[in-house]
Formats: structure tokens, sequence, C-alpha cells
């Protein structure tokens, strides 16, 4: 069997599933596999094939999945992608296979499988931006500029920080990833732009946490103001606020 | 009373007047969806945004402050009567932007919630509220979200101005008879409550007209498909047409004329009821928010369990839990009203005005009409599918959907979001039951109660809470 491999990035996973798709031409769906790096256990008996980006496959892609599927399934892919579970490229596959099968519809096919595992990767990664957006917290450095950490499952930081271009159009402001040390930048009145993070950067970015101002101290006490003692349900608050969310929001720090 | 000046520092006002502020219910974002400017802070998401969670599980979305806690006003359920001793403070208007502002921008709310005690007279207070949004609006450009309480009495163009600044207004009814009103708010009446609601539900729909759109607020999509629901009914139909003329004639306008280029109240208005302080049944309540949905067409009811704070000899006393799976129950009922096409009268009676504390109002209206049941989801009309315990507008969606591209099977129920621990009683699927379970009251009441009663546990008992004994408890170690 052979097994294609690629980086987590959307360029790799698009060009993979072109040279994977043009193999299984030849040789069959079934015998071929696609998979993320860092591959941590190879089997003995598979080739490994390692797969680069290559713009023009990835846009060959892209292109015939919105025309021969549509819109929202690239969109899905697209979702997908950012997937930190391990089948994810696979699911794409597997999704692609029947999407180019059927056309549009596929969409609504909620009785298969393969449809309804990229339908379940897509509401995760859904999910989780939307508790980002949620619980992301700035800190202000100096009323310059703004810095935020969080440390998602997923890699859903550009969707995060696309929702804050839309909200702060005119501040300066960061937002990182801790965990794969990304970072999305905003300068005030202008584009989003993606950033890998070097040991050095990453390190000045991590001290802003320090920084408290007058503000934090006045949202803990409206924080614990605003409860009702009465009513207390820390069951209830650990639901709908998870802990291990609470990392940097700064009412849960003492 | 008037004008005390003191020197609390706005950490203690916030404390205060926050403190004053928690009892108060609304706190959504939701339902005005609106793009970020360049120069301007902030966007809305029809959505809504939680962005935190309090100790008590209730979400933070908005800065919840009343402007004042002082108060002329001496009604008995409330912390903030003028009769209560407690610390006074007011927020000057500076104050209340620059916390909204920076709280903001750290992404710690999404948006400001302002309400008030009475200050001097509800013209004079609602003026100083209008002050602050205009400031936030015009000064601080600030293009989040704001809702903004109505003080009963104020006057029209005051109303107006703050319906143009926020994105929902809301007046509170607080208790759903005028008997009670006048017997727990001797300051307020119904006329009061009731005529700026009009008001402002006339000016919302002249706007919305004005502006291209359908006169109605926007309801949950799945109402499109629901020919029975509270929001078809000829009742609101009626009223809906006959709207146009009456309501521009009534629609309010801002003292200032056009100038405030925004949209009236984007997200519509809403209301809040307490219970528990009052003997009014659940009847009277349900069917009070159903007569407000369609006649004021507003966008949400809340309810808010009493938690008596104030001695008094016509309120429960200190120290009885607050009705809390009451409260739950009607939330409950009112979700069926708005996303299931119940009816009040279809989920209690006169003959049976209180809601079942063992089931929820779905289970127990399925188990009063088990003659609708099975149902066959391969070919169920989305209304009956809504009808069923542990089918909700997303899985019916998907069930229709789905079932166009081939059969699906109990597995495929599973993944759209069904409930089967609660749906298998009621349903088939090509003909087959996942179990083989008699369709007879007794029999499902029972099974049901049982996979009920965790959750009605954890809603009565939520304070206490039970941890693995230690050595330490016995004085060892």
């Amino acid at each position: 069997m052979k097994i294609f491999c690629c980086k987590d990035r959307f360029e790799d996973i698009l060009t993979c599933i072109y040279d994977a798709w043009s193999c299984a031409l030849k040789e069959g769906h079934n015998n071929i596999r696609l998979m993320r790096e860092p591959v941590w256990q190879q089997s003995l008996f598979d080739e490994y094939i390692h797969v680069d980006a290559d713009r023009e496959k990835t846009e060959k892609v892209i292109r015939s999945i919105k025309k021969s599927i549509s819109n929202q399934a690239y969109f899905w892919v697209f979702y997908a992608s950012l997937s930190v579970e391990e089948d994810a490229l696979q699911s794409i596959y597997n999704f692609l296979r029947v999407g180019f099968a059927v056309g549009a519809g596929v969409c609504s096919m909620y009785a298969n499988p393969h449809v309804m595992r990229i339908l379940e990767l897509k509401r995760r990664i859904g999910n989780e931006s939307h508790y980002f957006r949620e619980f992301a917290r700035f800190t202000s450095l100096e009323d310059k500029a703004y810095v935020c950490h969080i440390e998602p499952k997923n890699n859903v930081v550009t969707i995060v920080a696309e929702h804050f271009a839309d909200r702060m159009p005119s501040e300066h402001f960061v937002i990182v990833d801790d965990n794969r040390r990304v970072a999305v930048v905003h300068p005030k009145d202008e584009e989003l732009y993606l950033m890998y993070l070097t040991e050095k950067e990453f390190d000045v970015l991590s001290r802003s946490e320090d920084f408290e101002d007058e503000y934090t101290r006045l949202w803990r006490t409206f924080f614990k103001t605003i409860g009702i003692k009465e009513r207390e349900n820390r069951a209830c608050q650990r639901n709908m606020f998870p802990i291990w969310m609470r990392k940097h929001a700064v009412e849960f720090k003492e | 009373m008037n004008e005390i000046i003191t020197d609390y520092t706005t950490e203690e006002k916030l404390n205060i007047l926050a403190d004053a502020a928690k009892y108060d219910v609304a706190c959504t974002s939701s339902s005005s969806d609106r793009r970020g400017k360049k120069g301007f802070l902030g966007n809305t998401k029809a959505c809504g945004i939680c962005h935190s969670f309090a100790s008590d599980g209730r979400c933070i979305s908005l800065l919840k402050i009343l402007m004042t806690n002082h108060c002329v006003y001496d009604c008995r359920y409330c912390i903030n009567r003028a009769s209560n001793d407690i610390p006074r403070a007011t927020f000057t208007p500076e104050e209340i932007c620059e916390l909204t502002v920076e709280f903001y921008k750290r992404n710690y709310i999404e948006g400001l919630f302002l309400s008030s005690g009475v200050l001097k007279n509800p013209t004079y207070t609602m003026e100083k509220m209008c002050e602050t949004l205009l400031l936030l609006r015009n000064k601080y450009h600030f293009n989040g979200y704001i809702h903004v309480k109505t003080i009963p009495g104020a006057s029209d163009e005051l109303l107006a101005t703050a319906g143009y600044l926020a994105d929902r207004i809301s007046v509170n009814l607080e208790l759903p008879t005028a008997e009670s009103l006048s017997k727990l708010a001797p300051n307020k009446s119904f006329k009061t409550i009731l005529e700026p609601m009009g008001k402002v539900s006339d000016t919302i729909k002249a706007h919305r007209v004005a502006i291209g759109k359908d006169a109605r607020m926007e309801r949950s999509r799945g109402n499109m498909y629901l020919s029975n629901s509270i929001f078809q009914s000829r009742q609101s139909i009626e009223r809906q047409e006959g709207i146009t003329e009456a309501s521009v004639k009534n629609a309010l306008v801002p003292s200032d004329g056009g100038k405030l280029k925004r949209s009236f109240a984007p997200a519509g208005q809403s209301t809040q009821m307490i219970i528990g302080a009052t003997d009014e049944s659940d009847y009277t309540l349900i069917k009070t928010t159903e007569k407000l949905y369609q006649s004021y067409d507003l966008k949400r009811v809340f309810y808010s369990a009493y938690i008596p704070i104030n001695e008094d000899r016509v309120l429960p006393q200190i120290g009885t839990p607050p009705p809390l799976l009451r409260e739950h129950r009607l939330y409950q009922a009112d979700w069926l009203l708005r996303y299931y096409g119940f009816r009040a009268n279809e989920l209690l009676s006169e003959e049976k005005p209180n809601f079942n504390e063992l089931l929820d109002p779905k289970c127990d209206w399925a188990l009063r009409h088990l003659g609708y049941f099975p149902v066959e989801v391969q070919r169920a009309p989305y209304d009956l599918l809504l009808r069923i315990p542990g089918i909700g507008p997303r899985s019916a969606g998907r069930i229709i959907y789905g079932r166009r591209y081939g059969t699906l099977d109990f597995d495929n129920l599973k993944k759209m979001g069904v409930v089967l621990k609660r749906a298998h009683y009621f349903i088939t699927c090509n003909g087959h039951r996942l179990y083989n379970t008699p369709i007879e009251e007794s029999y499902i009441t029972r099974q049901l109660i049982d996979t009920n009663g965790r959750d009605n546990w954890k809603v009565n008992n939520q304070n206490n809470t039970y941890t693995q004994m230690s050595l330490a408890d016995f004085g060892i170690g």
C-alpha cells in the first residue's frame, strides 16, 4: 500500500490529495492512504511518499472541488484540514471520493459515514473557533497594542483572528497560538498576516501576559460580583467554560 | 436622597452597581448582525457571544450595570427599593463609556447592558442614560452591542433616542398580572409598562418596513415550515397587516429628528417576569408570554426565579430557595413556543395549570397524545418530527435532508443528533422499533422519569457538593 504524507498546512494537504488521486487512478482508491506528518510509527510493508506543496496543483484541486461539487464542500474541506484529528486528511479524501461521484448533493447526504465524518470535523472546528472568540483575552500593552494567547486543540487561530479583524479594525493586535507557535498579526487599518514565530520572538511575546492594568482588576471585581450566591452552580460553570480553556482567562487567575 | 456626593472609586462603584444589576436576567447579545467599520470599535454577531460564565453558571455577555441604584420607587421585590438601607452610587457617563470600551478591547464583554434605578424622576434618569449612549456611540465610536432598559414613564423623545442608539431595548413586565403588580410595585402600573412597549414595537415595525424588511422580527428558520406556530396565527398576522398605517402614526421620533443614522432597535425588544414572588400559575405565565410574542412581537421573554432579598410580609421568607426547576420548565416551554410550533394551551390548561416536576413539557405533551405515535421518521412531516421528544430543529432538519438521499437507520439518527434514549419510545425507522417497547402511557412515563430524574436532581441540588470522604473529615491525619 502507498501512503502519501505531507506537512500540516493547507497547500500541502491539497497537493497531497492531488498526487494521491492521480496515483489512485492507476492503483485504485482502496490501495492508498493519506496521512499528515509527523508519522510516528511506520509500518513495515508500506511505501511512504512525501509530498511538498505545489501552487498549481493546489489551485487545480480547489477549482475542481468548487466546480464539480460546491462552494460549501470546499468550505467543509478547508475547515476539516484545520482539524487535529489523525484521520482528518484521510477523511477529506474519502469525502471527496463521494463528492466527485455525487456532485453538489453530497452536502445533504447525512446517511453516508464519510460525509458524517467530515461534518463532524467541520463542526468541531466551528465550535472550537467559537469558543476562542468567546474566551480569548487581550492584554493591553500601554493602550498601543493588544496581545492575546490561545492554546486551541485544532488550528483555529486564523478563523479566530478574522473575527477580531472585523471587530477591531483600527487597533494593532496579535493573536498567538502558543501550541503551534504561530501568530496572526493585525496592524491598524491593514490586512491580517500569518507569522511562524522564532524562538526569540515567541519568548518576547509570551512575556506580554505579565502585563496587568487597572481594567484587569476591575474586570475581576465585576466577575466576582455578578454571580448570584443563592444560585451558585460550579458544575454548570465548568460545563460552559471548561477548565482547560481558562488558562489565559484573567478572571480565573489570582 | 438626590445627588449625594460620595467619593467612591470606580472599582467600588462597579462593585455596588454590578451587584445591584445582577438580578436582571437578560444578558444576551444575539440577533443583531453588524459588520465592523474602520475607525470604529466593534461589530455584532447574530448568534450572540458569551464571554465568560459566572459562579452561578450564567453567561456574562454584556457589562451588566445600573447607571445608578438610587431609586425613588419602592417595589417590594427589588433590592434597590427606596426603603432599603444599602450603599448607593451613581456612574458618570464617562465612567460607563471608559469601562465599556476598555473591557471590549480586551474581549471581556460583548457590549453594554444599561439599566438604572429611578433618580429624581423617570425623564431625568432616561435623559442621563441617553446621554451616556450618545457619548458611547459618537465620541467613543463604539459599534458593539448595547441593551438598554427603558424607565417606565419617560418621555417619547427619549424612548426614541434610546431605541436608535441601542441594539435591544426592553422594559420589564416584572409580574404577569395587574393585581400582583399593584401589590408588589405600587409605583408602577400595567399601563406605564405596556404603553412604551407598544410604542417601541410599532416603531420597530415602521422602521423595518421603511428599510425594506418584513415588519415582523426574524424567527428561527424552522418557523417557516410550521403552519400552526404562534407567529403564524391569525391574531398576529391581522395585527401585522393592520400595522403599517397605525404604526407609522405611532412611531417614535427622536427630538433631534433623523440625525441618528442608525437602525431602530435591530435586535428587537424583550421583557422579563419574576416567578415565585406571587402565586400565578405556570399557565398564566406561559399564556402571557404567548400574548407578548404575538401582540408586541417581542424577541424574547425572560423569567427570573425570585430570590428573597427583602424582608416583607407579602413575599417569600428570606432563605427560601429560588424555584429553579420551575424557571427551567418555563424556559423549556418558551423554547417550545418559539422553535417547535407549540402553543400555550397545548402545553397547559385551566385544569392542569402547572408543569410536571418530573417530566419536561415536551415529553409530557407526547405522553398525553400517544395517539400520534409511533411516528415513522422516513415519512413524517417536519412539524410532526419536531413534536417527538429527543428530536429538535437541527436533527429534524437533518432528517428531512438526509432521507432524500437514502434510507436512514437508528445509527444514522444517532449521528444526526437525535437523543435516542428519549426518542426511541416514539418512533419507527423503516417500520422497525429500536427495542420492542409498548406504546403505553404508564410504561413510557416510568422509563422517561427515570432518564429525566438525573437532570432534575441536578437543577434542584446544584448547591450541594458531595465529595469523597477523607481521613481529615474525622480529625485524623
